[in-house]
């Protein structure tokens, strides 16, 4: 069968929007790590903590579930035995505990967001939130040069170790130096090529671009931005003194 | 319709002026709708120059003095904005490591169009057009990391094919690619000249445009000194090419030639259990069980992109942590850590291996510790290696020749006796060749064994006395 552009990039689509990605970053940053609300959300919080983990199965992505959920797990475990921990190994146990359960779903929740997002949707998202071209370019810039860059700093760390230049001793600085001289040459010829290539297909043009990659709001973004909405609306209530439960 | 009209050109202003490479005098040249022309010439003759006065690089990114016309269909293009431009003339440049602006290759077809403002129907028609016109389905909706140089480059072709435009400019399109990806480049190309586009390609490696194109320009020093066209092309001899610094006009397959791996009586460098494979990747890249090198030779080492021949440079220098393979070496066996100290790889970007602030530091920092009259030496070194007058430049404002040679100086400062060199001629006209078969040749004579990484034939008849193919 002949090869359909539309077809595939509509069964590449990710499962959500960017942009709900974002907004779930978001509240989850507030008020999960945050603590925004207090206890008196925490029936809301643990809800919303389950969220990562589940969207991570759909996407089948068992790895990290499986690491966050160890992660949580051994969170949990260290504040369950906390207070069996004589003097300052409870104070340890306590802290870890504390900062494991409190960041562990936001951190589970960016990796969705980061492993889950191609560079093209991202942009398209942006472009869509009416972010300027003079944010979006150096941005989508930044994406393709990190890599080439990491390749090209790979490639002069194999140069040294096969010219018998190691980092050692006393002269650290100088082969910190050594490595700088070569990563700026071959940084400002990379950036200069690619500005090159990009430039004469036509980018900055002054016309709107338009973006190929699938994005979008369904039903499911719809629904879980409703949800972030509905965190937000019971945390401005509890502000104004009303009491839900 | 291309046309240059008496166009002089010299890069940087007044006061940065840069030097008088790559500038052009007094250049005339019109180019038909639908013609195909070749420029070509030694390095440095201005034929890249020319492309980017066309594609509006020039004066557009890279500054410099214009005198003259350059028109497209009758415009002039001097003071357009490249956008602009970019309507009307595409470009697959030399470099397939940068010339991408997408991560995945289906975005990067789409990224001309994408600029334009086409609709996302449209995109997608024009991409799946040219897909099947190039029959390269499986290279879609892959990240251009992953991809060959030879794949790479197919895409840079495709995705100025999916943008359509009326000009096509190829600039040294073939440098990184090997013998096979090289006639796929040049299928391409036929089908565009088919479909009636304009097409003007600056290249070395002439041998697989020979026969296509409409007429060969030929520059030396910024100036067109010949043009040749029908059987005034067809009749040159190697001397005529050879004298107006052209490679060869016949395109022969590396591994084709007929060389030995190794002859009885050649005193033998032994490899026992060379194995590699990319993280998980099962396909191990480098496979060899048992193979016997003849010292004191040089060998070149040929095999499509992708074969592995790179990496197994890198197992030989003792780069790769995970091949665990054995190199005998005058009776003696060498693990990984003792290869290092034993080969040196002269790596395809050079500039990736100089780290210091001058040509006399770079071979100082070389040499053994504790070496008597180091000074002394280095400069002895250089001087061999023809380097004598740059003891003081920066090596990063070397030609690419003389970081070559530096980078040998290198090698040899450090008293290494197995030398390995990847593509060291990608890119060079036939005099810098030939000075870099003439060097490979002395240094043998000097008792080192080489390793050659080429899919240059003329390389390879020009100094390998054996050959191996992966």
């Amino acid at each position: 069968m002949a090869y359909s552009s539309e077809k595939t990039q509509e069964k590449r689509r990710g499962f959500l929007d960017p942009r709900t990605k974002l907004a779930l970053v978001l509240v989850l940053a507030l008020f999960v790590m945050g603590g925004l609300g207090g206890d008196m959300l925490k029936p809301v919080k643990t809800g919303l903590s389950a969220l990562p983990f589940l969207l991570l199965l759909i996407e089948r992505q068992w790895k990290r579930f499986a690491r966050g959920i160890v992660m949580l797990a051994v969170g949990y475990g260290l504040l369950f035995i906390m207070p069996y921990l004589p003097g300052a190994l409870n104070y340890i146990a306590l802290l870890c505990g504390g900062i494991l359960t409190r960041f562990v779903v936001t951190i589970v929740m960016g990796e969705y967001l980061i492993s889950t997002t191609s560079v093209s949707e991202f942009i398209s998202a942006m472009e869509r939130l009416h972010m300027p071209q003079a944010i979006t370019i150096p941005m989508s810039v930044m994406f393709r040069l990190f890599p080439t860059i990491g390749a090209e700093w790979k490639s002069i760390r194999r140069a040294m170790g096969m010219r018998g230049i190691y980092l050692s001793g006393t002269k650290a600085g100088q082969v910190l130096e050594y490595q700088m001289v070569p990563m700026i040459t071959s940084s400002v010829r990379i950036g200069e090529e690619l500005s090159a290539s990009a430039l004469t297909r036509g980018l900055g043009a002054p016309v709107k671009r338009t973006n190929i990659c699938r994005i979008g709001c369904r039903v499911q973004d719809g629904l879980l931005l409703f949800l972030c909405l509905a965190v937000i609306a019971i945390w401005i209530l509890e502000l104004c003194g009303v009491t839900l439960w | 319709m291309v046309e240059l009209k008496n166009v002089s050109f010299r890069y940087g202003n007044e006061e940065t002026q840069v030097d008088n490479e790559n500038c052009l005098r007094d250049v005339s040249l019109s180019v038909k709708t639908g013609e195909f022309v070749l420029l070509t010439g030694p390095s440095g003759c201005g034929k890249t120059t020319i492309l980017r006065l066309i594609n509006g690089l020039i004066p557009q990114f890279y500054p410099g003095e214009v005198i003259g016309d350059i028109l497209i269909d009758g415009e002039e293009t001097k003071d357009k904005e490249l956008y602009d431009t970019a309507l009307k003339v595409g470009t697959v440049f030399q470099n397939p490591r940068t010339q991408f602006y997408n991560v995945d290759t289906t975005g990067e077809l789409a990224f001309g169009c994408e600029n334009r403002g086409l609709s996302e129907k449209e995109i997608y028609t024009r991409i799946d057009k040219t897909v099947a016109h190039f029959h390269m389905e499986k290279l879609m909706d892959r990240s251009i990391f992953h991809l060959s140089d030879g794949e790479k480059q197919k895409i840079a072709c495709a995705s100025v094919d999916v943008s359509d435009p009326d000009i096509i400019l190829l600039d040294e399109p073939s440098a990184n690619l090997d013998y096979d990806a090289t006639l796929l480049l040049r299928e391409m190309i036929v089908q565009w000249k088919a479909a009636g586009k304009t097409i003007i390609a600056a290249e070395h490696r002439i041998a697989y445009l020979w026969d296509i194109i409409d007429r060969a320009v030929i520059m030396r020093d910024g100036r067109i000194v010949r043009e040749l066209v029908g059987s005034e092309k067809d009749g040159l001899t190697p001397d005529e090419l050879y004298s107006m610094g052209l490679r060869t006009t016949m395109t022969e397959s590396p591994s084709d030639i007929q060389k030995d791996t190794f002859r009885k009586e050649d005193t033998p460098i032994t490899l026992k259990k060379f194995r590699f494979s990319y993280r998980g990747k099962k396909q191990p890249i480098v496979n060899i069980p048992l193979l016997q090198l003849a010292e004191g030779e040089i060998t070149a080492i040929v095999g499509a992109n992708g074969a592995g021949k790179t990496s197994l440079l890198n197992c030989l220098c003792g780069l790769e942590k995970h091949c665990k393979g054995k190199l005998q070496y005058k009776g003696k066996n060498y693990g990984r850590k003792a290869r290092r100290k034993l080969c040196f790889m002269v790596m395809q970007d050079t500039g990736n291996q100089l780290f210091t602030e001058s040509v006399l530091d770079e071979v100082l920092i070389s040499l053994p510790k504790n070496t008597v009259h180091e000074k002394e030496k280095a400069l002895e070194l250089l001087q061999s290696l023809d380097l004598s007058d740059y003891t003081d430049r920066h090596p990063q404002s070397l030609s690419g020749g003389q970081k070559q040679r530096l980078a040998i100086a290198c090698a040899l400062a450090s008293g290494r006796k197995i030398l390995l060199l990847d593509e060291p001629t990608s890119g060079l006209d036939y005099a810098h060749m030939q000075e870099t078969s003439a060097l490979l040749q002395k240094l043998r004579d000097m008792g080192t064994t080489i390793l050659v990484v080429t899919h240059d034939s003329e390389l390879i008849h020009a100094c390998c006395g054996r050959s191996i193919s992966l």
